[in-house]
C-alpha cells in the first residue's frame, strides 16, 4: 500500500452511489471486467469517487485528459534519445505508466471518438498496437478503465457505450440530509485531511481485505446452468446486441458472489449484474413510445415511475428490470400545457413515410445545382486543424514559424545531409530548412438539424408522408457523409427536440416513424426553442460548421404575445436570429396550387437559403431541367 | 507473454462469417472481407483467430517484404537483384499471419518511409519498410475500417488494387510487392464505408447476434469456460484446430484442379444480371468463392450448392440499396437463375 494519502476523499466516505461502488469493485475483483463507466450529473461526487478506487487496490489513477494526442496516449518519438542515438527511439505515452494501473478519464463523452475507441481496444486487449510517427511498436498494459461522463451533455455512441462492461448511473441525492451530511464531510475532510482519511482507516481496511479475499474465491465461484440462462434471457428480453451482455453479466455475478464471500453465484447476484450490464446495452426499441402525444392520466404515472428509487435495497427488486435511462433531458420535458386541446390531441395522426429519393446538395447550393459525387462530400468531415490540437496526419515543410514540429520528418529530412555538417558531438545536426511541421486534422463535421414542421396544417392531402420521405432523404444523405444529425419537431405551443445530433441515426428512422401530426403551428417558439439550443450547441463544438434545416409551410398560428400576428412574429425574430457558425435553410412544405409565400419570406429573414419541397429530389430535379431545355 | 486468442474453431454459429473468412484464405485472390454487424457479435474475436489456422506458406528467407520465391515477377528490389546477380532466393515456410492497422496509424508507418539509423550511420537512404511490407502475403486487418482516415484508406486502395506499394516520399523512392488479403470489420451505426473501399472488399457479410436462447447460452459458455482458464481451452481445442489448418491447406492444393463448366458460368452471369450488378467483377468474385468453396468440401467440380454458399457474400454489398433498409438478398431470384444448371 502507499503511504496515506491525503489528497484523495476515502472511497468509503462517498455517499451513496451504491451502483458505482459495487460497479469498481467488481472490475477489481474480476480481471475480466476491465472497463467501467460512471453517468452521472454535476456534482454528483462520479469524480471523487473514480479517483478515490485507488486507495482500496493500492493501484495508481492514471488520469487521461479529454483532449489527449495520440502521441501522449499511446507514444511517438522520443526526440532526446533519437537524437542522441541516431536511431528512431520510442516515447512511451501515459499509456504505458497505466499497466497494473488504472486508467480515468473524466467526461469521456468530450474525448475525440476515434482515440477512445483504440483507448478501449487496449484497455480490453491488455496491449497497444504502435504503428506512428516512424514508430513501430506493439506491447502489453494490464490496465483497467473508469470513465465518467454527464449524460446532459452530448452521449457517446452506443458502440462505444458498448465496450463498458459496466455503468452505473450515479445521481443526485435530493434529500437535504443527505446532501448535509455530504456538505458535513467534505468540510472535514477539507478542514483536515489526515484525521479525516485516518477516521475511514478501518473502513477502508475493511473493504480492502474483503477485495482480496474475493480475488481468491473468484476462481472458485460456481454458477449453476439455470442461472447462466436467468441471464441470456434477461440480455434478450432488453435486446442487447451481441454477446458482450450476457458475457459481462456472468463475470459480475460472479465477481459479486465473491464479494459476498460466498463461492456460488445466487439469483440476486444476477439481479444485481444485471443493473451494471444491461441498462446501457438495452437497445432502444424497448422503451415506450415517445412522450408527447400521451393523455394526461398516464403522465401522472409517469411522474411517480421517476421518482428514483435510489434508497431502496436493489436486493429487494424481484424483478430486475434495468432502470430507465433516466437523463435530465427527459427529467425536464417542456411540459405540456395542461389546458391543451383534447380533441386535438384525439386528431393526432401519425402519417407512414412517404417516398425517398436522391437529394440535392441543399446544404452548399443553390436549388439548381444537382450533386452528383455525395461520395467526395464526406470528407468534409476532415478539416486541417489551425492550433496543435487534432490529430497529427503528415508533415510538411512550415510556411511560417511553427510551433508544431513533426520530429520524426524532420530527422529524416535533415539525415541525408549528415555528412556534410559539423556535429559538434552530436549525433544529428539538424537546420533550418530541415525542420518540418505536423498538419493536424480534426474531424471537425457538420452539423445538421432538423426543425420539423408537425402541426395539422401539413396533414392535409397526405403532405406529412412527403416531408417524412423527404427528411428521410435527407437523413440518409447526412448518413453517408457522416454528419451529425438531429431532429427537432414543433407543433401545438412548443418545439421539441426529437433526437439530439448524432452520428448514429438507426433511432432516426425510428423517431421519423412515430412523430405524430396534428395541432397548431408554434412557429415563433419553435425559433426561440432552436435559437437557444443551438446556440449553446455551437458554442460546444466550435469549428463545427451547424446547418438548421426548416421544413414547414411557414404558415405560423400560435403567437408569442396575445393579439399579435403570428406571422408577423415569426419573420421580426427571424430577422433578429444570429447563431455563430449556423446557416439556415428552409425548406417549403406547402402544397398546392395556391402557394403563400411564408415559407420564402421566412427563408429571406434568416438570410437562408430556400427550396420547395419538390426541388430537393435531384432526379426530379434533373428531369424538369431537361424538360425545360428541350 | 502473448495472450491467446479464442479458438476459431469454437466460434459458435456465424458460419457464414467464417465461410467467408475462410474462402479468402483458399484463394487469396478472392479479395478480401468486409464483416458488418452489430456490436459484441465476435467479428474482431473472429478474425484474429485466424491467426491459429492461417496456412503456411512459402517465402524468401530474411527477406522483409515477404516476396514469395515461386513468383520472380513479385519481387521486392533486394530479391530481384539477388536474382539478377545470379543467386538463389532460399524458400522458407512461415505460417502466414494476421497483420493488423491499428487506427492510429500515420502514413510513414503505413507505407514505410527513409530509415534514419541507415542513414545517419552510412549517409546512404534506406527504406524502411511499413505495414504494406508486413502485410505483403499474409492476412491485413482493420477493425473499425469505416473509421479509418482517408489518406490512409488511399494507401490501402492503391495497394490492394496493384498489388504493389509504391512511395515515393522524403527523399525515398521505393516500391515492393503487397499482396494481401484485407479484412475489415465495422459497426455500420458508426458511419459507412467510402464506396471505392467497399468496391474493394471481394465478399461481405452482415453479422447478427443469435436469437436463438440455447445458442446465445452456448456462446456465453464457451466465452466464460475460455476466460476461466485460456490455457487449458485451447489446449482442448487443438486437434480441431489442427484439422482446420489442415482442411485450408488441402484446399489450396486442390483449387488449381477445381474445374467449372458452361453451365455454372452462365448462371453466375445471370444471377449478376437479374440482382442489377453492374461491372465485371461481382461474376469474376463469385467464379473464384465458387471454386474456393468446392475446393474447401474437398471437390474439383463446382456445383449448384457453392453457388448457393457464395452468392450473398459476393452480392450483398454490390446491390444498390435502399435507404435505411436493410439489403435483403432474394433468395428465390437466386434459385431461379440455378434451375439452368
Amino acid at each position: 500500500m502507499p503511504p496515506v494519502d491525503l489528497r484523495s476523499f476515502p472511497f468509503s466516505a462517498v455517499l451513496g452511489m451504491e451502483d458505482a461502488k459495487r460497479a469498481m469493485q467488481c472490475m477489481l475483483v474480476n480481471p475480466n471486467i476491465r472497463t467501467v463507466m460512471i453517468r452521472g450529473g454535476q456534482g454528483s461526487a462520479k469524480t471523487v469517487l473514480a479517483r478515490s478506487v485507488g486507495r482500496i487496490c493500492g493501484k495508481n489513477i492514471i488520469n487521461v485528459p479529454v483532449n489527449v494526442s495520440e502521441e501522449q496516449l499511446f507514444g511517438g518519438m522520443d526526440i532526446d534519445a533519437t537524437i542522441k542515438e541516431g536511431k528512431a527511439v520510442m516515447q512511451p505515452g501515459l499509456l504505458s505508466r497505466a499497466d497494473g494501473n488504472i486508467v480515468y478519464v473524466d467526461d469521456v463523452n468530450l474525448m475525440d471518438q476515434r482515440i477512445l475507441m483504440s483507448l478501449l481496444n487496449s484497455v480490453i486487449e491488455g496491449r497497444v498496437v504502435l504503428e506512428r510517427e516512424g514508430v513501430s511498436a506493439e506491447y502489453t498494459v494490464d490496465t483497467m478503465l473508469i470513465a465518467t461522463m454527464n449524460p446532459n451533455d452530448s452521449d457517446v455512441s452506443s458502440h462505444v457505450l458498448d465496450r463498458f462492461d459496466l455503468c452505473a448511473y450515479a445521481a443526485f441525492p435530493q434529500e437535504d440530509d443527505r446532501k448535509a451530511e455530504i456538505l458535513r464531510r467534505n468540510m472535514d475532510f477539507q478542514k483536515d485531511p489526515a484525521s479525516f482519511v485516518s477516521l475511514y482507516k478501518e473502513e477502508e481496511d475493511q473493504l480492502i481485505s474483503n477485495i482480496v479475499r474475493a480475488q481468491k474465491i473468484l476462481p472458485l465461484v460456481a454458477m449453476s446452468d439455470d442461472l447462466m440462462g436467468v441471464s441470456v434471457e434477461l440480455a434478450m428480453k432488453v435486446l442487447v446486441d451481441g454477446y458482450r451482455g450476457d458475457i459481462c453479466m456472468i463475470n459480475t455475478a460472479k465477481a459479486l458472489a465473491a464479494l459476498n464471500g460466498r463461492d456460488e453465484v445466487m439469483k440476486k447476484d444476477v439481479e444485481e449484474a444485471a443493473m451494471l450490464c444491461l441498462a446501457h446495452r438495452r437497445n432502444y426499441v424497448q422503451e415506450p413510445p415517445p412522450q408527447p402525444p400521451e393523455p394526461p392520466e398516464e403522465e401522472e404515472e409517469d411522474d411517480q415511475d421517476e421518482e428514483p428509487p435510489e434508497d431502496q435495497d436493489q436486493q429487494d427488486q424481484q424483478e430486475p428490470e434495468p432502470p430507465e435511462d433516466q437523463d435530465n433531458q427527459q427529467q425536464e420535458p417542456p411540459p405540456e400545457s395542461p389546458d391543451m386541446d383534447f380533441q386535438q390531441l384525439l386528431d393526432d395522426m401519425v402519417f407512414e413515410i412517404g417516398e425517398q429519393f436522391r437529394v440535392v446538395d441543399y446544404l452548399n447550393d443553390g436549388p439548381r445545382k444537382v450533386s452528383k459525387t455525395s461520395a467526395k462530400k464526406g470528407r468534409r468531415m476532415m478539416v486541417e486543424s489551425s492550433d496543435s490540437s487534432g490529430r497529427y496526419a503528415r508533415s510538411r515543410v512550415p510556411v511560417d514559424k511553427t510551433h508544431d514540429i513533426a520530429f520524426d520528418a524532420t530527422v529524416r529530412a535533415a539525415a541525408p545531409f549528415q555528412k556534410g555538417r559539423d556535429h559538434e558531438g552530436l549525433t544529428i545536426n539538424i537546420q533550418k530548412q530541415d525542420i518540418r511541421e505536423k498538419v493536424r486534422e480534426m474531424r471537425a463535421g457538420c452539423t445538421i438539424l432538423f426543425l420539423v414542421d408537425a402541426s395539422g396544417s401539413l396533414g392535409v392531402r397526405k403532405r406529412m408522408t412527403a416531408v417524412k420521405g423527404a427528411v428521410l432523404s435527407m437523413l440518409r444523405d447526412s448518413y453517408v457523409k457522416r454528419d451529425r444529425i438531429g431532429m427537432m419537431a414543433f407543433r401545438r405551443d412548443s418545439a421539441e427536440l426529437v433526437l439530439p445530433p448524432t452520428r448514429s441515426v438507426e433511432y432516426s428512422y425510428r423517431k421519423l416513424e412515430e412523430m405524430p401530426t396534428g395541432g397548431k403551428t408554434p412557429l415563433a417558439q419553435a425559433l426561440i426553442t432552436v435559437n437557444e439550443y443551438m446556440t449553446s450547441y455551437s458554442r460546444s463544438h466550435v469549428g463545427e460548421m451547424c446547418y438548421i434545416v426548416i421544413i414547414t409551410d411557414g404558415r405560423a398560428n400560435v403567437a408569442l404575445s396575445e393579439g399579435a400576428n403570428a406571422n408577423e412574429e415569426v419573420l421580426k425574430l427571424a430577422e433578429d436570429m444570429v447563431i455563430p457558425q449556423v446557416k439556415w435553410i428552409v425548406i417549403d412544405a406547402s402544397a398546392g396550387f395556391i402557394r403563400f409565400d411564408n415559407a420564402e419570406k421566412l427563408a429571406r429573414a434568416l438570410e437562408g437559403t430556400y427550396f420547395r419541397l419538390e426541388d430537393l429530389n435531384a432526379d426530379r430535379l434533373a428531369e424538369s431541367v431537361k424538360a425545360v431545355i428541350r | 507473454m502473448e495472450k491467446l486468442l479464442f479458438p476459431f474453431v469454437s466460434i459458435v454459429g456465424q458460419e457464414d462469417m467464417k465461410r467467408a473468412l475462410l474462402l479468402n484464405m483458399v484463394d487469396p485472390g478472392i479479395g478480401g472481407a468486409l464483416i458488418k454487424g452489430e456490436k459484441g457479435t465476435a467479428k474482431s474475436t473472429t478474425v484474429r483467430s485466424l491467426a491459429q489456422i492461417l496456412p503456411y506458406r512459402d517465402t524468401v528467407e530474411g527477406c522483409v517484404f515477404n516476396c514469395d520465391p515461386s513468383r520472380p515477377d513479385r519481387l521486392c528490389p533486394y530479391c530481384a537483384e539477388k536474382l539478377a546477380k545470379g543467386e538463389k532466393l532460399v524458400p522458407e515456410q512461415v505460417q502466414m499471419r494476421v497483420v493488423e492497422l491499428p487506427l492510429s496509424a500515420t502514413e510513414d508507418r503505413v507505407a514505410g518511409t527513409l530509415d534514419i539509423e541507415h542513414v545517419l550511420k552510412t549517409g546512404e537512404k534506406k527504406f524502411e519498410p511499413g505495414v504494406l511490407a508486413q502485410a505483403n502475403g499474409n492476412l491485413l486487418y482493420v477493425d473499425e475500417v469505416n473509421l479509418l482516415d482517408d489518406h490512409i484508406v488511399d494507401l490501402l486502395l492503391d495497394s490492394a488494387a496493384m498489388g504493389v506499394n509504391y512511395i515515393e516520399r522524403e527523399g525515398v523512392s521505393f516500391s515492393h510487392p503487397s499482396r494481401f488479403i484485407l479484412v475489415g470489420t465495422m459497426n455500420p451505426e458508426e458511419g459507412e464505408l467510402r464506396p471505392q473501399l467497399l468496391d474493394r472488399f471481394g465478399l461481405s457479410v452482415d453479422v447478427k447476434g443469435d436469437k436463438d436462447m440455447e445458442m446465445r447460452m452456448e456462446v456465453v459458455k464457451r466465452r466464460v469456460a475460455f476466460d476461466a482458464d485460456p490455457a487449458k481451452y485451447t489446449a482442448q481445442c487443438k486437434a480441431e484446430t489442427d484439422g482446420m489448418r489442415e482442411k485450408i491447406t488441402k484446399a489450396r492444393e486442390l483449387l488449381p484442379k477445381v474445374v467449372t463448366d458452361d453451365s455454372i458460368i452462365r448462371a453466375i452471369v445471370s444471377i449478376t444480371t437479374s440482382f442489377g450488378i453492374d461491372g465485371h467483377r461481382a461474376d469474376i468474385t463469385m467464379m473464384k468463392a465458387a471454386k474456393a468453396n468446392a475446393a474447401l468440401d474437398g471437390r474439383t467440380d463446382v456445383n449448384k450448392d457453392d453457388i448457393r454458399a457464395v452468392a450473398a457474400l459476393v452480392l450483398s454489398h454490390r446491390m444498390r440499396r435502399r435507404p435505411f433498409e436493410e439489403a435483403a438478398f432474394d433468395t428465390e431470384e437466386l434459385e431461379r437463375c440455378l434451375q439452368s444448371i
